[in-house]
């Protein structure tokens, strides 16, 4: 199956749903439509389905444009899942799954024949649905109401699945049942899917490709690492997001900063001294709280690294694995000079980073207040043979001001909840 | 897949080949309980082998040899009663279930609404219309003519009625069943009040007319039989081609348009079917309500909701049903007779409540 859309404009009166959307789909692929509510993916696959109207020749499916196909013939090439099921009437699963076969009957009068039971068998099997055959539709849980309409979908025989956000309403494990399912009969059948899909996770986890459309224009199409990226997610949704990769399944997975409200920008900076993540949680309460903030020295790949980067924050960097050189000590020493305090996270210190020390030790002879967060179990993490741990008292001992933890810091910076 | 094991060990199997058998085993059965149900009931009545037995006791005999070898022992004139009253009038009451049971089937499937019936679209408030006008103007009186002309008028301002319905509900070409349901309420209130007027003037034809307003199997004819059959055996026959088309229309238009069913021209057909066959059965009858409501709930409940098995069955239901409550009418009050109208809201009433009451609500949404 190739499906060809080119030039896709919609419009519900003046106000136009699709604008010039054009992407192709391969045979066999797994692609994500996404996008904010109301930026077009359901009048898409409703394009698709014939269900509404759209220009000629905009979308070909195999060559041929969709209107030249009949509903039935429309029915063989694409099943429909749709976001839930439900009906008032009393029909069992396998009546729901029969009506999969519809598309497929020989003429008006046919009844349903062997062969179709069959496929609907084998369709139920293939989903797990067929201990439950006989209960009815209305009785069963949202998830295997979802896997039943989608033996249907099965039953249909399609070329392709066209999925509209089809697990919103199911919990976590239903999700992943669904998905693991559709992910299967693409695999394993070849079945293309077009799945709408809001959670990015899921999409990034799913989809060889995915299309990211942004008030009816196509921002984006690719693979999930390219699309899903934070640039990308705050110019569609407007939020700001952390993009990772997830070690063990390999996909990356995006989690939203928190939308707590973030204090007005009063532009006093602030410089951490950081590393091994100790620094993050730092940075953003920072952030949030209105400070400018940089970093360093901070290696390349260092998960504090990633941090500022994902925070934008500005960072004296070394390259990975390197101890701290003259370059970036003194780019870091000048980062110190800009800032009104420095904060020391309770970072591990080995030989490559204990430079990192001797520098707050510099800024506070030159008087910068600095301020030195102690771990949580009281104890620094000192690969350096307790050269850090008298480093650190040395510094306390001279005027920097212990803190416990992140509310301490920020109240102790003077500029909490009430900065200017 | 862990996720996809055959799920073969402890399925309770649906088997297709016993469901066909299950199917035809009761479809088979309705026929047979339709035909006992039709020949016992021409026994019923006044004179009949079962009933009062006034002003002369006929025997199964006498009974069996009229309907069998065209005469049985008695006077001629009981053989018109057999020939042009009694049977005749079971026919008619079998075709009239059938159709509103039908009707009903194809308007709650196309209304997605239980509390649809064959009535929801303007057809009842339309024949009164035009049964009204028919008595009150005399027409219906005029000899030779006459008792055709009041169903005549009844069945063409049924279907005025639905057209009109039809037009205002329809918006842009396309049938919104919501606000098809809501114009269908909007014009009943009119004509319904239309009616009330010229009731309220008409002296003394009012008996008269409120008797066919309550539906009754009495003006009977051969004539009714012959125009209610045709409409019913075309109307119930499309009804069951479009069954598959239905089951898909029940989950949402949608669905059903994505399932290569096209739920525009479907809606329409069923209007114009159900419309038809509803508009026939009432005009030679009156308004006899409930049947086209509560049949399809009632087979609904035992054989489910697929239309391939539940239009057939509610046909022959509805047909069943009749039957036996205008038997009722004919004898409860005998030699006088009760409306049949008013049976089958008091027996199917609490019958249906009790189903209901039995079954759950579980299947059956209210």
């Amino acid at each position: 199956m190739s499906l060809k859309v080119r030039g896709l404009k919609f419009s519900f009166g003046e106000k136009e749903v699709l604008k010039d959307v054009s992407f192709e789909v391969g045979d066999g692929e797994f692609i994500g439509l996404m996008g904010p509510n109301g930026s077009g993916k359901t009048t898409l696959l409703r394009c698709i389905m014939k269900y509404i109207q759209a220009p000629e020749n905009a979308i070909m499916v195999d060559g041929s444009s969709v209107e030249s196909l009949s509903q039935a013939e429309l029915a063989r090439t694409f099943a429909v899942v749709p976001q839930s099921s439900s009906t008032d009437f009393t029909f069992s699963a396998y009546d729901i799954v029969m009506m999969g076969r519809i598309p497929h009957r020989r003429s008006r009068m046919a009844g349903p024949t062997s062969e179709d039971a069959e496929v609907v068998k084998g369709a139920m099997q293939r989903t797990n649905t067929w201990r439950f055959a006989s209960r009815s539709f209305s009785s069963l849980s949202g998830g295997e109401r979802q896997r039943v309409v989608v033996a249907r979908a099965v039953a249909q025989r399609p070329k392709t699945f066209l999925l509209d956000e089809p697990t919103v309403y199911l919990d976590i494990n239903g999700q992943l049942e669904v998905m693991e399912m559709v992910k299967s009969l693409n695999k394993e059948e070849g079945i293309t899917v077009i799945a709408v899909l809001h959670d990015m996770n899921l999409a990034a986890r799913y989809c060889d490709r995915i299309a990211l459309l942004d008030n009816g224009r196509l921002e984006a199409i690719g693979p999930p690492a390219d699309v899903l990226t934070a640039d990308t997610l705050r110019d569609v949704y407007d939020v700001d997001v952390i993009v990772r990769k997830d070690p063990y399944s390999g996909s990356i997975y995006v989690v939203p900063h928190s939308t707590a409200s973030i204090s007005r920008k009063h532009g006093t900076r602030v410089h951490v001294i950081c590393g091994g993540g100790t620094g993050g949680p730092v940075m953003k309460a920072l952030l949030d709280k209105g400070f400018l903030v940089s970093a360093g020295v901070l290696n390349v790949l260092d998960s504090d690294f990633e941090n500022a980067r994902d925070l934008h924050v500005p960072v004296a960097a070394e390259t990975p694995f390197a101890p701290v050189g003259a370059a970036s000590y003194e780019e870091n020493l000048g980062m110190m000079a800009e800032s009104l305090a420095v904060v020391l996270s309770p970072f591990p210190v080995g030989p490559g980073n204990i430079k990192n020390l001797e520098a707050a030790s510099d800024a506070l002879k030159k008087g910068k207040r600095i301020f030195v967060m102690r771990p949580p179990s009281g104890q620094v993490i000192d690969f350096v043979g307790g050269a850090a741990d008298s480093l650190i008292n040395e510094l306390i001992a001279s005027g920097a001001v212990p803190v416990d933890g992140i509310d301490q810091l920020i109240s102790k910076l003077g500029y909490g909840g009430h900065a200017a | 897949m862990a996720l996809l094991t055959d799920g073969s060990a402890e399925s309770p199997e649906v088997d297709f080949r016993r469901l066909m058998r299950k199917r035809f085993i009761s479809l088979s059965l309705l026929v047979v309980v339709l035909a006992v149900s039709a020949f016992v009931s021409i026994m019923i009545g006044t004179l009949g082998p079962i009933g009062p037995g006034k002003p002369e006791y006929i025997s199964f005999g006498d009974a069996f040899g009229a309907i069998f070898q065209g005469h049985g022992h008695w006077p001629d004139y009981y053989d018109d009663v057999f020939w042009d009253v009694r049977i005749p009038r079971v026919v008619l009451g079998a075709l009239v279930g059938a159709a509103l049971a039908c009707a009903g089937t194809a308007m709650q499937a196309v209304f997605r609404n239980p509390m649809a019936d064959p009535y929801i679209v303007g057809v009842s408030s339309g024949a009164s219309l035009g049964a009204v006008i028919a008595g009150l103007t005399g027409l219906a009186g005029i000899a030779f003519l006459g008792w055709l002309i009041l169903p005549a008028f009844a069945f063409v301002t049924a279907l005025l009625t639905v057209f009109a319905v039809y037009f205002l509900g329809a918006v842009g070409g396309k049938v919104n069943v919501n606000t098809l349901l809501l114009s269908g309420i909007a014009v009943a209130a009119f004509i319904g009040a239309v009616v009330s007027t010229m009731i309220y003037f008409s002296g003394q034809d009012y008996h008269r007319i409120i008797f066919w307003m309550l539906g009754s199997l009495s003006m009977v004819s051969w004539t009714a039989v012959i125009v209610v059959f045709f409409a019913v055996l075309v109307g119930a026959i499309v009804v069951y081609v479009f069954s598959r088309d239905l089951n898909a229309l029940l989950l949402g238009e949608e669905v059903a348009h994505n399932l290569g069913v096209d739920p525009e021209s479907l809606k329409t057909t069923m209007l114009i079917v159900a419309a038809v066959m509803t508009s026939a059965a009432v005009a030679f009858t009156g308004v006899i309500g409930f049947v086209g409501l509560i049949i399809p709930h009632m087979v609904r409940l035992v054989v489910g909701a697929d239309h391939r098995t539940l239009v057939p069955a509610a046909t022959l239901s509805g047909a069943i049903f009749l039957i036996w409550t205008d038997a009722l009418s004919r004898t409860v009050i005998a030699p006088s007779e009760l409306p049949v109208g008013i049976i089958t809201a008091l027996c199917g009433g609490p019958f249906f409540l009790y189903l209901l009451r039995r079954y759950g609500m579980a299947g059956e949404s209210s």
